[in-house]
């Protein structure tokens, strides 16, 4: 059975009222690679995944999470 | 965190970026297929070969470094992220197999109708570079467009 990495950014990033260019300032990526996580076409490294969520002030694996297909 | 202007710059230059290769691969296809197109006797000159390397050259330094350069430090760090720097490499390896086939293919190819040492690697160094080019700005403009 294929895994992926689901994650819980765009409604994260939306409850606060931010844009992608927001979030992508206070991580330190570009708007593009928000966005490409967003829609599942990027999985992050560690180390960005880690930035995301000190933003967000939420732990990690909340944000991110393997779901089967 | 980072400046909200220089992740906007990196955003226009990004998609600035993207159209630009995109140009530059189909340019550079456009030229080469005249080239090959041309008589042998006339397609080896200089100016023409001088024009092809310098090209490729440029090319390769594009899609080694991400272009550019004269940019400021933050902005080209935003530029080349994670993102950009997993795509430039899916691309550098795409460039590889579509050399090593062609290089097989020709292999074959020459067997048949003979192949001088520098077409074969004009023919190569082409589609290898403008392959990895095309494929790291459609890359590129994917990411952009998504969402």
């Amino acid at each position: 059975m294929a895994e992926r990495l689901a994650n819980r950014l765009r409604f994260e990033r939306e409850f606060r009222g931010w844009t992608q260019a927001e979030l992508a300032a206070r991580v330190g990526v570009s708007r593009k690679t928000i966005n490409t996580i967003e829609n599942g076409v990027f999985i992050p490294s560690t180390l960005t995944a880690l930035k995301i969520a000190e933003s967000f002030e939420r732990p990690v694996e909340y944000l991110f999470s393997v779901v089967e297909d | 965190m980072h400046d909200i202007h220089d992740i906007e710059e990196a955003e226009r230059l990004g998609r600035a970026r993207s159209r630009i290769f995109s140009v530059l691969a189909v340019v550079f296809f456009a030229g080469q297929s005249m080239y090959f197109a041309s008589s042998p006797e006339t397609r080896d000159s200089h100016a023409r070969v001088g024009a092809w390397l310098i090209l490729v050259i440029l090319m390769l330094l594009l899609l080694a470094t991400g272009g550019f350069l004269l940019r400021g430090r933050k902005v080209r760090d935003l530029l080349n992220d994670e993102g950009s720097r997993l795509n430039r490499l899916a691309s550098q390896a795409l460039g590889f197999w579509v050399t090593v086939l062609s290089a097989l293919a020709l292999y074959v190819d020459s067997m048949f109708e003979p192949v001088s040492f520098n077409e074969g690697v004009h023919i190569l160094v082409t589609l290898g570079v403008g392959a990895a080019l095309i494929s790291f700005a459609a890359r590129e403009a994917r990411a952009h467009r998504l969402g």
